[in-house]
Parts: C-alpha cells; structure tokens; sequence
C-alpha cells in the first residue's frame, strides 16, 4: 500500500478503525481534538459509535460500557483529561475490559501548557488509576511506529483482558509524515466471546456478570493473577531498540520524540567518532530491563537520559538497572519548551567532556 | 385435593433463590422484585442487561439472574449509554441510589437524559447514604439527621433536598419522568406499572425513561420499619410529591 | 539531504496550508518529508509557525533549532524569529509587511511584494502560492517546482479552471523573482 502523508492523531485513528475499533467516547482537550474530530466522521462511515461525552470520566466509563459487549473500543486525551479517566481506567483493569487509552500529552502538572510534553511517563507507568493494576505503555517514536502499535493494541488489550496506553506528546500528535496504513480489519469479538455480554438475539446461555468489586478471597486471586501477567510482559512482550549499544562508552535513552533528536545526536556523534549508543524503550511498561544489563559497564562512561520534561521522569527506572553501574545524567526541556537538534547534541557533548 | 391448587404467585425468574441480604424492612428487595416482575411480564427475562451501581442496591449482584454489568459511582448511565449504542435490542436499565444519581453523578444522569438515550434509569431514593452508614445524601431531608447533619440538615449549609424527577422532567429528550413511593401497597403497584411502561417504552425505541421509587432505611433513620413507612407518609412524599412529571404518550 | 524550512506569519495568511502542500509535494515526488505546525491557545489572528523538512533519507529528528530556509510572511514572525536561520540561509519574505531592515549579511535575502502581487492577480489569498514559487526557483533542492506545481493541481482539482490557473500564475510570479537567486 502507497504511503501517505497523515497527522499524527489522525493517523492514529484511522489505524484504530482499522484494527477493528468501532467505538469512541471522548472530550475535547488540545492537543488531541484531531482524534475525536477524525473519528466522528470516519467510525459513522464503518457503522461505529462516536460519542462526544459530557467529561472525560463519562467518556472513559461509556468506552467501558461498550467494552462489556465485546466492542473494540477507545478513548483519548492529554494529562489534565488522563487523571479524569483515571477512575474509568482503574474500572477497566479490576473489570478486566480491554479498551485503548491514547495520551496526547502536554506540559505539567495542573492546566500545564497545551505544548508538548513527555510529563505524564509516572502517571503512564506506576499508577493510572488507584489500586496498584498496570498497564502496557506503548510509546511511539514515529507516526509509523505509532500506526503499527495503534493496530497491535487492541489485540494485546483482549489477549491480557486488560487495557492498553498510547502515550504520544504533542508534537508526535500533530505532525504530519509518511505512513503506510495496515490493512482494513472486520470487527470481531471472536476474542472476547468467552466473557463478554453480546448476545445474538436468539442465544440463549447462562446469565453473565462482569463486575469491579470481588469477595476478598477472588480478589486476592485476581491481584496474583495480574501479578503473574506482568511478569509475562516482562519475559515476553518488551519492545525496545538497540541503537549501537554493543561498544557504547555513553548510552543515551529516550523514547518517544526525545527519542527522535536524541537519535540525530548520536548518528551525528558516531560519525565524529564517539562511541556512543542508544536505548530506546517502545514499551515503557513494561520497561526494557534486559537492555542495561546487556551493556558493558567496564566500558559504559555514563548514561544520559533525555527526555522532554523535567524534572527526569523515567531516571528512576534506569537507576534500577544500572545499579550505580554508571553515571546518570539528564537533559531535558520542559513547560512545553521543545528540544532540539542543536541544544541535544551540546548537552551530550557536555557529558562527554565531563566524564572524558 | 392437590391439583386444585391453582399458583397464584412465584418468584420472579430473574430474582436468585437466595435469601436477601438487605436490611429488615428495607425496600431495595421489594424494588428488585417489581422490577424483576416488570421484565418477566415483557417476557425480557433473556435479554435484559442490568447496569449496578455502588452502594447498597450493587448487592442486587447476589440476587440478580440475568447479564449484570458492575458500573463506578455515578458513572452508570455513561456504562449504560455505551452498552446500549453497542447493542440496540437489549433491554438496558441501570439502578442507582441517591448519592450516585444526585450528587455524584450529577452530569451523567443529565447528559443521558438530554441525549435522550433510549435506556431506563431507576432512581431509588432513600434519603440518605445506606452503606457508607448512613451520611447525608442530596436528598436528605431539610431536618432530618444523618451521621454528617447530627442536628438534621440546615439549609443554611446544605442546601435544599434535590428533585430529580422534576428537574429531569424538564428536558426536551426523556419520554417518560414518574415517581412512586413503594410504602404502601397501592404504590408499590403503581411502581410495578410504570416500571413496564418505561421499559415498553424504551423497546418501542421511545428514549429515555426515568422512575424514581422513594423507598427508606430503617437503619440509618433508625426507625422501625413500619415507623420508616409512616415517616415516608409524613415527610418524604410530602416534598417528593409522587406523580407521573412528563409521559410522550399522553396529550402527544 | 535534509532541507529544512521554517514558515511564519499570522493565522489566516496561509502559513500551515503553504507548509502542507510542501510536505506533500516533496512526498508526491518521492521524497520523505514532515511538517511540524505550531499551534497557540488562538484559534484567529495569533502567529502561525511551521516546519517543514524534505528528505531523500528518512526523517530522524523532526526538530532542527535552526533551518536553512525561512518564509516570513510578516513583521512581528519577523522579529520573533529571526535567529531561527542558519548562516548562509535562504529569507524569502512578505516585502509588503517585513518593514524591518535586513541586517544579517551571512544569509540571502529574497524580498517579494507578495501581497501586492497577489492582489493584483485578483485574490490576495495566493501569496504564499507566491513565496514558495520564489524559494523553489532559487532553491530547487527542497522540491523540484515542476513537482510542486503538478501537487498543486492535484490538491486543487476539484476547484473551478480560475482558481487552478490563479495558483499557477501565482507560482510563476514568484519563480520569476526567486530565479535571480538561484545557485
């Protein structure tokens, strides 16, 4: 299929629609109203749902509505409207729906800036909501990249029965670049039958409930059994790139669009003889723990970790890793102040000079 | 001798042969089993979907036999709306108490009546916060105690009770807007009919229906239950004056 | 190579939309390309930016600090972002609105009176059709104007013959004043 030329939040839904996804519910908040204002023309065309709700905790609460009847379906907004849904998504996960969140972030905390900004990476990964469940973090780098994990979200959300997170900041949401979108899906709720509450009009099976609130003897169980699920991710469905860590005496780590003029810096490095590499976690949850213990700290001078927020966001969980291995250090820019090619390079070079 | 016995009465299918685990004298079991009795009367039994809310009445998770979908505080009319955009030939309602229709969930219940949404909300109003023990709810009334209004509720600070059918009532979109009381056996007879008339209603594609059914709370009022049923008599349907407040059916 | 190209102005003079047609003439020709619009809290009447870089390689970084060309379309982007062009890069600017002297004597500077030209060919809105035909003509590595010119006819194709012939004489105006520049 020929690429096209698509902004970065519609790009996103129309990949959704693709997969199958035939419900949204959502709110306006800038910078992701090119998502809602895409899909409530494109999902009437496939027979879908667009609802424009009356909040962002209405919003996420129809989507679990229509998860129940095994409906691929999703939702989207930026930090201030995330922490709305905060309740919806904990609901989600305890009722195990599968259902897509995107987060088109922007500056923070509170009202924050409508700029981009990678601020809500804590939020994503330790606590969307209360209750201590998580959540697949997939953060994107390219429209390409965000297309193709859009397309694989809601498989892992019904595979997990378990909501799954885009993060993407502005700047990824409203740019525009070549993608090649996947091919149509029919909706199915082949994956979901087993549980959900569809009922053809003349089936007839025993009544089913799906509920978030357990006798406290299945909850425990349910909590070891999400438990386990996390570790799987662990094993099984970490996503991350491994840009030239083999030699690497200075490892950068970015995601997302940091990850992008993070990446220019070190080509740009490599070609002036550094040997300097990069991680690059596509899931944030869960996190590329094998990438740093893969690294040779006789070798490794200091890690960098670049990120379009600040205070540092992700830090704690490279430390985890490196275990005191290596220096870190960070860089960033915040208040939806964006980073640039020029202003990166000089802050690694900063680094090197300082570590030798 | 035996075959002359004629039934003249049974459980409702969708009532579970357990026994209940509300309170002496409350009336969210007799509320479950009217409406029960309202769905089996449509022959609904298969294919009703039953949103719950918090609080006391999501015990109906115990005693309900049907598909159930669990729903946050105030949220149920939102689940609702996406539940029934999904699948358009379900007899969707959701059961909501006091504190999640009226306070909490104030925007959602408003917003789903506005879009005329073609579900059922049944509104049990009992004046206070049942489970959490017994805090004041919207609908608390002017004087009347509660563990947060010790001296009863001050309009000084609390404001007035909250008339969810009349303000309901005055939107462009629901079909049907009634309120009965279930101390008597008169209304809760008439409940039972407007309950079957807003689910007619809703499965003839008529919007959005909306019961409130005043009910009580021994515990929390501390009473008695026939002392509950009088004080609903004197003071409850005396501000929540019951009645039917819009119906499309008539003078349309 | 990465060309990289900054737009500004004011919103409601074409800034985003001349920016779009140049990230998709550049991808109608093969090229990859990205274009990064800034947007403010208004929706009418605030400064509208944009980034646009064409590539024969793919993309990495969509965010350079300083570009090689730069489209000014009025006076107050002007002072805003003057700093934002690399030495020895390309200014082709609204004349009719950039009052300000040009001080920066590492960069070329291409003034065009695109406001008057475009009034004169009768619709004021194809001034930035204007200034992209002078940058294409002194610089022909960020997109090939022939390319340019068939992206327009093809995102214009449903409008009536007038509004077609109207962005192609547009285009020529400003080729004919970029071409002096040309390297």
């Amino acid at each position: 299929m020929a690429k096209v030329l698509m902004k970065g939040c519609e790009a996103v839904a129309e990949a959704a629609v693709r997969a199958g996804c035939r419900f949204f519910a959502g709110y306006p908040i800038t910078p992701q109203n090119e998502i809602p204002e895409y899909l409530s023309r494109r999902l009437p065309e496939v027979g879908g749902v667009f609802i424009q709700g009356e909040s962002e905790v209405a919003s996420v609460n129809m989507v679990y509505g229509a998860a129940t009847m095994g409906v691929r379906a999703m939702t989207s907004s930026s930090g201030p409207g995330i922490s709305l849904k905060a309740e919806g998504i904990s609901y989600l996960a305890s009722c195990k729906l599968p259902a897509l969140i995107v987060n088109v972030s922007r500056g923070g905390p509170g009202l924050g800036s409508i700029q981009p900004a990678q601020s809500d990476y804590l939020q994503a990964t330790k606590a969307l909501g209360h209750g201590g469940f998580r959540v697949m973090v997939f953060a994107p780098y390219t429209l390409q990249e965000a297309v193709d994990l859009t397309y694989q979200a809601f498989d892992y959300a019904e595979r997990d029965r378990n909501p799954v997170f885009l993060l993407m900041d502005g700047c990824l949401g409203a740019i525009m670049e070549l993608v090649e979108l996947p091919e149509m899906k029919e909706p199915s709720d082949e994956n979901t039958k087993k549980w959900n509450l569809r009922k053809r009009p003349d089936e007839k099976r025993p009544a089913r409930a799906l509920t978030p609130i357990y006798p406290e003897i299945i909850l425990e169980m349910e909590n070891k059994t999400r438990g386990e699920l996390y570790k799987k991710w662990e094993r099984e469905d970490v996503k991350v790139e491994e840009f030239m860590i083999d030699d690497a005496e200075y490892v950068v780590v970015a995601y997302g669009i940091a990850a992008r003029v993070a990446k220019e810096a070190v080509i740009t490095l490599r070609e002036q003889g550094y040997k300097i590499g990069m991680i690059r976690p596509i899931t944030l949850y869960p996190f590329p723990k094998q990438s740093f213990h893969k690294l040779n700290y006789d070798k490794v001078k200091a890690i960098i970790d670049i990120e379009l927020t600040i205070p540092a966001q992700m830090r704690d969980d490279i430390a985890l890793e490196v275990m005191g291995r290596a220096p870190i250090f960070e860089y960033g820019r915040s208040g939806g102040n964006l980073l640039d090619d020029d202003g990166t390079y000089d802050a690694i070079m900063k680094v090197i000079k300082e570590v030798g | 001798m035996a075959k002359e016995y004629k039934k003249i009465y049974s459980r409702p299918y969708a009532i579970m042969p357990v026994m209940s685990g509300y309170c002496p004298g409350c009336l969210h079991s007799l509320a479950t089993k009217i409406i029960a009795e309202a769905v089996e009367e449509l022959g609904q039994q298969e294919n009703a979907m039953h949103i719950l809310p918090v609080g006391c009445s999501a015990l109906g998770l115990l005693y309900w036999r049907g598909d159930m979908v669990g729903a946050a505080h105030g949220r149920a009319p939102a689940v609702a709306t996406g539940i029934k955009r999904c699948c358009p030939d379900r007899l969707v309602f959701a059961y909501q108490g006091d504190g999640d229709l009226a306070a909490i969930g104030l925007a959602e219940i408003i917003s789903a009546a506005n879009r005329g949404e073609n579900f059922t909300v049944i509104f049990a109003n009992n004046s206070t916060y049942g489970m959490t023990g017994g805090q004041m709810a919207p609908t608390t009334l002017i004087g009347q105690k509660s563990t947060t209004t010790s001296e009863g509720r001050r309009v000084e600070d609390a404001g007035y009770p909250i008339k969810m059918a009349e303000i309901i009532a005055q939107l462009e979109a629901p079909a049907y807007v009634a309120r009965f009381a279930l101390n008597t056996p008169k209304g809760v007879n008439e409940a039972r009919k407007g309950i079957k008339k807003a689910f007619r209603m809703q499965l003839e594609g008529k919007g959005f229906t909306f019961i409130e059914l005043l009910t009580n709370c021994p515990t929390n009022w501390g009473m008695s239950p026939l002392k509950s049923l009088q004080y609903m008599t004197e003071n409850t349907m005396k501000y929540f004056v019951p009645g039917v407040y819009k119906d499309v059916e008539v003078g349309a | 190579m990465k060309q990289s190209i900054l737009i500004s102005g004011s919103g409601g003079q074409g800034v985003l939309s001349a920016g779009m047609l140049l990230a998709q003439s550049a991808a109608d020709s093969g090229k990859y390309a990205s274009f990064l619009p800034e947007y403010g809290p208004e929706q009418r009447g605030g400064s509208a930016k944009c980034t646009v870089l064409t590539s024969d390689k793919e993309i990495i970084s969509p965010l350079p600090k300083k570009c090689m060309y730069w489209i000014c379309m009025n006076e107050q982007s002007f002072k805003k972002f003057g700093t934002q062009l690399k030495e020895g890069g390309v200014l082709v600017y609204n004349s009719n609105r950039v009052t300000s002297p040009i001080t920066r004597t590492d960069i070329t500077a291409i003034p065009v009176p695109s406001d008057q030209l475009a009034d004169q060919l009768g619709n004021p809105k194809a001034a930035n059709i204007i200034l992209i035909g002078a940058l294409l003509a002194a610089r022909k590595a960020i997109v090939d104007p022939e390319h340019f010119l068939k992206s327009l006819e093809e995102k214009f194709a449903s409008k009536s013959d007038e509004i077609r012939e109207l962005n192609a004489k547009a285009f020529k105006i400003g080729g004919d004043i970029g071409k002096d520049y040309a390297e």
